[in-house]
């Protein structure tokens, strides 16, 4: 089995390296026959890393320990959902499982362009086959799933807290995400090499694109859901640097997905767009590095390994690859127009873009921070939260601001006075809104209050959008179906808005009271009464578990029993909160306990009182919903692009 | 007629140039900490964090008035520097343990850390080994 597995891998690297070279030499010099057979290369790479992916897959279904990954990652206890979870559970399975996408979007991305794309997608061949080459050589050469040993009776098994469904997702999740921004990298590339640098690669992998950063997203709000849930400090993100490197591609990928619109309508920001599609690959390939070279204290035990070297000098060179070839054809990348006013939404395009590699490099920054003062200074420094979420506010306040103005200004140029009258009905609004909440005590935190009144004006401006559409297209499902790449975009902006709601409230707002609390006593968090009935114990072959029976009074009545659990395989304690969401307030009583004394019943008590929480995982929903109204395949926009593309095609 | 906006590329070069100087004092100016391993403590005092291996035993409680005592050393072993760790506050995450990986937070004098904030590694994916407790 290993074997097979092994000579799968040993394939998949000289199909991918025949790929790079005879795709190279074929689109060089115009060889069609060539260009062919490396594009079969690549569509055969695919098929022989699906045969490894598939050896892996039965090796840890069947708890096979002959496969040292297999006994590090599972053992028989494991149920056969997080046996196979365990495949992106390490390092080399989930290399494994990065060529696999890549391997599978690629040949799905060249195979359905090949034809209305010949020129460039015979450039987008060797991109695709060099990337996959690198990891197939990682794979084959530095970091393989497939060595094995005498196996062992049984598996080290998977630590507890990632045996969460959240978990099963989240990484697939986040490898959709940073695979899929390699289409939109190759296409780009292949664009700049052939000298096509029209619209149409962008056209070609809008979708790749749209998607790959659906993932990114979704898979984020799906990790900070297991760390709410499981982790048990009461928070979602710890802008960590493993988190942040999720975060980076994400963002420069937003921006991209907004500054596209601008090249497609007025064939401006063409060089700007090359930067920004260069910019979201390197730093996915960036965020490997950083969770598998070590050189970054993370709070996530990612460990030091082998793999870090190779994949700096991956960033290295594919990043000079891509800004050689752009300062190449800059010539290429003139504008066909130019900003005529700086009240128009181009401008306001522009600025969002400015704001959100902004706060992709100021996050950067913070990441690379420690290691800048390493070799400056000598000495680690790091800089944590405050700096995180002053930045936030600096950035992402304008860019909560700039998504209610942007759809509704008008292409070109305006004036201040239409502006404002175009915009007449969500300022009352947003006014009103921030004058209900000073009278109602929101005026404790100037940013939460800046932040709802914000949302507000941006929520006003989308149902604007939508009465006045409603009006004219004689119902919303037609105003939907007519434009859903706009509309779409609209949901994504509301999720955006629930995002903000939930961060804003459960931060600015939240209440925290820690204390020790005996046997009878009683603590109150903001009306929540907590009453101390005991602390028990309870054993079972599997998991030791000490819990504390709080009863709750006040707002609401109920029991919650936070506990600590001390698990036999692996042995492992974990820290097991206790959540009752208040949905009448919308608000999450977030309970943990620690130090309990069975003996004396007396425990220490951290209880947190969060505001709006759960508008943040709703968000993750309605942001795949509009994720998916705009993906969906639109007849009208297709024909539009015809056109409006002729004269490319000519 | 293809046309570019130099005025663009000033506001945009601006913005940034701003932006980065902003960014360089605010980082290096206040806002971060040092980070360091025992061995790296030596003309080191005040806030810092320790980044290091628990080291038994381990005594008292975070919540009295003793605090929780316990010795760091180095992550990698390569070291016998060793620093004396006195920690009150919120209980440790359950993860801390002998043998752990983990970052303290605190005020550093006289050869003792008195620490607000202990971070112990998550256990997270790529480990090479299954946890020690």
């Amino acid at each position: 089995m290993a074997d097979l597995g092994r000579a799968a891998l040993v394939v998949s690297l000289g199909l991918a390296v025949y790929a790079a070279v005879a795709g190279t030499v074929a689109a060089r010099d115009n060889r069609r026959r060539l260009a062919v057979s490396a594009r079969n290369a690549l569509f055969c790479c695919f098929g022989s890393t699906a045969v490894a992916s598939a050896v892996l897959a039965t090796a840890l279904v069947r708890h096979d320990f002959s496969f040292v990954y297999v006994a590090e990652h599972t053992n028989r206890a494991l149920p056969t959902s997080y046996s196979l979870s365990a495949f992106w559970g390490g390092q080399e399975g989930s290399l494994l499982l990065w060529l696999l996408v890549l391997t599978g979007y690629g040949a799905l991305a060249v195979g359905l362009n090949r034809k209305v794309l010949r020129e460039l997608t015979a450039w987008v061949v060797p991109v695709l086959g060099g990337t996959a080459a690198f990891f197939a050589f990682v794979l084959v050469a530095v970091s393989s799933p497939f060595d094995t040993q005498t196996a062992p009776f049984d598996g080290a098994g998977l630590t507890h807290s990632l045996r969460n469904p959240y978990m099963v997702a989240h990484p697939p999740m986040l490898y959709l995400g940073y695979v899929g921004l390699s289409v939109p990298f190759a296409f780009a590339a292949g664009a700049l090499l052939s000298g096509r640098t029209d619209e149409r690669w962008i056209v070609a992998t809008r979708r790749w694109t749209l998607a790959a950063w659906a993932f990114l997203g979704f898979g984020q709000l799906l990790g900070a859901h297991w760390a709410y849930t499981e982790v048990g400090w009461g928070g979602y993100y710890a802008w960590d640097p493993v988190e942040n490197a999720a975060l980076m591609p994400w963002l420069a990928a937003t921006a991209f997905l907004h500054s596209v619109m601008i090249q497609e309508r007025k064939g401006m920001l063409k060089v700007w767009n090359m930067v920004l599609v260069a910019l979201a690959f390197e730093l996915s390939v960036f965020g490997t590095f950083l969770t598998r070279s070590g050189v970054v204290n993370s709070i996530h035990s990612f460990a030091k390994s082998p793999i870090g070297g190779w994949f700096l000098a991956f960033v290295v060179i594919s990043s000079l690859f891509s800004l050689t070839l752009i300062m190449w054809r800059l010539p290429l990348l003139k504008a066909r127009t130019k900003l005529e006013s700086a009240l128009s939404r181009e401008a306001t395009f522009l600025y969002n873009n400015l704001l959100l590699v902004a706060l992709c490099l100021t996050v950067l920054w913070g990441v690379l921070f420690p290691i800048v003062t390493q070799v400056v200074k000598g000495e680690t420094r790091t800089i944590g939260r405050p700096y995180y979420d002053f930045f936030l506010r600096v950035f992402g306040l304008p860019l909560l601001l700039l998504m209610g103005i942007g759809p509704l200004i008008a292409w070109r140029k305006t004036s201040a006075r239409a502006l404002v009258r175009t915009l007449a009905w969500p300022i009352a609004a947003s006014v009103a809104c921030g004058a209900a909440l000073v009278a109602a005590g929101a005026g404790s935190s100037r940013p939460g209050l800046i932040a709802y009144t914000f949302c507000a004006f941006v929520l006003a401006t989308i149902l604007v959008e939508l009465v006045r559409g409603t009006r004219a297209a004689g119902s919303l499902f037609t105003l939907v179906s007519r434009n859903r790449r706009r509309y779409g975009g609209y949901v994504v902006h509301a999720a955006i808005v629930l995002l903000a709601l939930g961060i804003a409230g459960s931060s600015a707002y939240s209440h925290t009271v820690e204390r020790p609390l005996r046997l009878g006593q009683s603590m109150t968090v903001a009306g929540y009464t907590l009453t101390n009935e005991g602390v028990h114990h309870t054993v079972s072959p599997s998991v030791t578990r000490t819990f504390v029976d709080l009863r709750v009074s006040g707002r609401f009545n109920g029991t919650v029993k936070p506990a600590q659990a001390e698990y036999a395989i692996p042995p492992e304690p974990a820290q097991e909160v206790s959540i009752k969401t208040d949905w009448s307030r919308a608000q999450d009583l977030y309970v943990i306990a620690d130090e309990l004394h069975q003996k004396t019943g007396l425990v220490y008590v951290k209880v947190l009182v969060k505001p709006l929480v759960n508008l943040i995982w709703i968000a993750g929903f309605v942001f795949l919903l509009g994720s998916a109204v705009a993906l969906w395949p639109d007849a009208r926009e297709q024909r539009r692009l015809v056109t409006r593309l002729a004269p490319a095609r000519a | 007629m293809p046309t570019r906006s130099p005025a663009r590329l000033v506001v945009a070069l601006a913005v940034a140039a701003v932006l980065a100087v902003f960014l360089v004092y605010t980082a290096i100016a206040g806002g971060s900490t040092p980070t360091l391993t025992p061995s790296q403590l030596q003309a080191h005092s005040g806030k810092l964090a320790i980044v290091g291996i628990v080291v038994g035993p381990v005594r008292g409680d975070s919540h009295g008035a003793n605090g929780l005592r316990f010795t760091l050393k180095d992550p990698t072993g390569a070291s016998a520097s060793r620093v004396r760790v006195v920690y009150r506050g919120t209980a440790p995450p359950p993860l801390f343990a002998v043998g752990r990986s983990v970052v303290v937070s605190g005020t550093y004098a006289a050869g003792r850390l008195a620490g607000n904030d202990i971070v112990t590694k998550c256990p997270s994916k790529y480990t090479t080994a299954s946890p020690k407790a």
